[in-house]
């Protein structure tokens, strides 16, 4: 087997010499990063910059030309069979811009459905299991309610939710607020926050550059398919180091 | 007997007992195809998912035979074509047993698998491709996101296609009269043969047409409405 026994010491996620592209169009030209555990790192930089490609194939949502993507000591882009690939998935949390709830499924329908399907949970357990995380969101009023009865905010906080009912060791943030109204946003990355401060390895891509601030531990800058810049945050937003990063910041603060 | 009298059919046992029978023979035909054609749409759906590119150029194949050309053709292409190449003791069979329903049946069920499968296909179409990457990403397998995500999605998007289409097969069964089916419209023209009552016959077979597809109807939005969790109540 690829698996190397993971050791505290080990990052989370290793990214080595990554590039993909899309027929002559090159997204990712050769990233090399680490994530460590319990690390919270923040990936900015303007659109099209190959940001959410990027967090897409730590999942292997989107396949990679060439290097590789280790997460919690495994391979994930070396031939595996499906079965093999499922697990892996199933470990690495994973939260979507337009949430991607299920609409046909009940808030605790979303979250207990997983846990039992994929891992063989038992009905009980999963939704002791479904119950607590709806608290945790603060969404155990909704249990019930159907996404389409839900807000957008609430979608998101069920979608995160649903992610951690499968206890994966890193979750993984593909912009969570950018299909939100902006008075939602903030409930949003306070449940974010809270899964930080408990220790939660994760990777998010985001522009709440106030979160980036607050929570980050790095900030990755992203612009044409390269992390330009790799630095902690007081330090990306005081003190920037390419001038692209500085471009970057300014038309932020438009 | 110039005036308009329903009672001369409906006062009549004989003329009655004709009707039922039409009646019976008509649901025969139109459950029967209706349910050969959901088993076939459902093979049909398969094969168009099924990797590789032979099942898909042989659904289209099959849905372009049987959506272009007319049902009345197709049932009598079965019933005086095909029927008379069979081998002899397979002829014999089915006429003991019916061969013209038998033809209906087949005869309509394969052309409306062409309209479910496509109405299912399209239902799936529906369902938002991040479904699937949702379902992939909490670790289901090909198999579990399509049987827990993707499934209850697609064939709630297609139910009211499948309702109408449900409705144009029970209207369609009409067509068997062409073979020789004693089903409903069958009986109506030998009542009206009898008794010479063309327009009452006519005006009672359009009222029970009628009044049957509207009780279809009825049943396929109480069957959408059961699959609406919102709406359901379950909520």
């Amino acid at each position: 087997m690829n698996t190397i026994a993971p050791s505290k010491n080990s990052p989370m996620i290793a990214l080595t010499g990554v590039h993909k592209s899309y027929g002559n169009y090159e997204v990712l030209k050769g990233i090399d990063a680490e994530v460590a555990r319990g690390e919270v790192v923040v990936i900015c930089g303007p659109s099209g910059s190959g940001k959410s490609t990027l967090i897409r194939t730590v999942n292997r949502l989107e396949e990679i030309g060439s290097g590789s993507i280790s997460c919690d000591g495994n391979n994930i882009h070396q031939p595996m069979p499906a079965k093999e690939l499922n697990r892996l998935r199933s470990r690495i949390g994973f939260v979507f811009q337009s949430f991607n709830l299920f609409p046909h499924l009940s808030a605790i329908d979303n979250i207990a459905m997983s846990p039992m399907r994929v891992k063989g949970l038992q009905r009980d357990v999963a939704y002791a299991k479904a119950t607590k995380l709806l608290e945790r969101v603060g969404l155990a009023d909704k249990a019930n309610a159907f996404p389409a009865q839900l807000s957008g905010g609430q979608q998101q906080r069920v979608a995160i939710a649903r992610a951690l009912a499968m206890e994966p060791p890193v979750m993984l943030f593909d912009e969570p607020t950018s299909a939100l109204d902006p008075e939602m946003v903030g409930e949003v990355l306070s449940v974010m926050k809270g899964l930080a401060a408990d220790g939660m390895t994760m990777m998010c891509v985001t522009h709440e550059m106030g979160f980036a601030r607050d929570v980050a531990d790095r900030v990755w800058f992203i612009d044409q398919g390269q992390i330009v810049e790799s630095a902690r945050p007081e330090d990306f937003f005081s003190r920037p180091q390419t001038q692209r990063a500085q471009r970057f910041l300014s038309e932020l603060r438009h | 007997m110039s005036n308009f009298d329903l009672s001369e059919i409906l006062g009549n046992p004989e003329y009655v007992a004709m009707l039922l029978l039409g009646i019976k023979m008509t649901f025969v035909v139109a459950i029967g195809s209706w349910t050969l054609a959901m088993t076939l749409a459902l093979l049909l759906l398969g094969l168009r998912y099924a990797p590789g590119p032979v099942g898909n150029a042989f659904v289209t194949a099959y849905v372009s035979y049987h959506r272009n050309v007319p049902t009345l053709v197709q049932l009598l292409l079965w019933y005086f074509g095909i029927f008379t190449l069979m081998p002899d003791p397979v002829t014999f069979w089915l006429n003991d047993h019916n061969a013209e329903a038998i033809f209906a049946v087949i005869g309509l069920g394969l052309c409306q698998a062409a309209y479910f499968s496509e109405d299912l296909r399209s239902g799936m179409r529906a369902v938002s491709p991040g479904q699937m990457e949702a379902a992939r990403a909490l670790g289901h397998s090909y198999v579990s996101a399509m049987r827990f995500v993707m499934v209850p999605q697609g064939s709630r998007n297609a139910l009211p296609a499948l309702i109408n289409h449900s409705v144009s097969l029970f209207k369609n069964s009409s067509l068997a009269v062409a073979i020789g089916v004693a089903e409903l419209t069958y009986a109506v023209k030998e009542i009206e043969n009898l008794s010479f009552r063309t327009f009452e016959s006519y005006l009672l077979v359009t009222v029970l047409y009628l009044v049957f597809s509207l009780m279809i109807m009825a049943l396929g939005a109480y069957v959408a409405r059961r699959a609406d969790p919102v709406r359901s109540g379950r909520a």
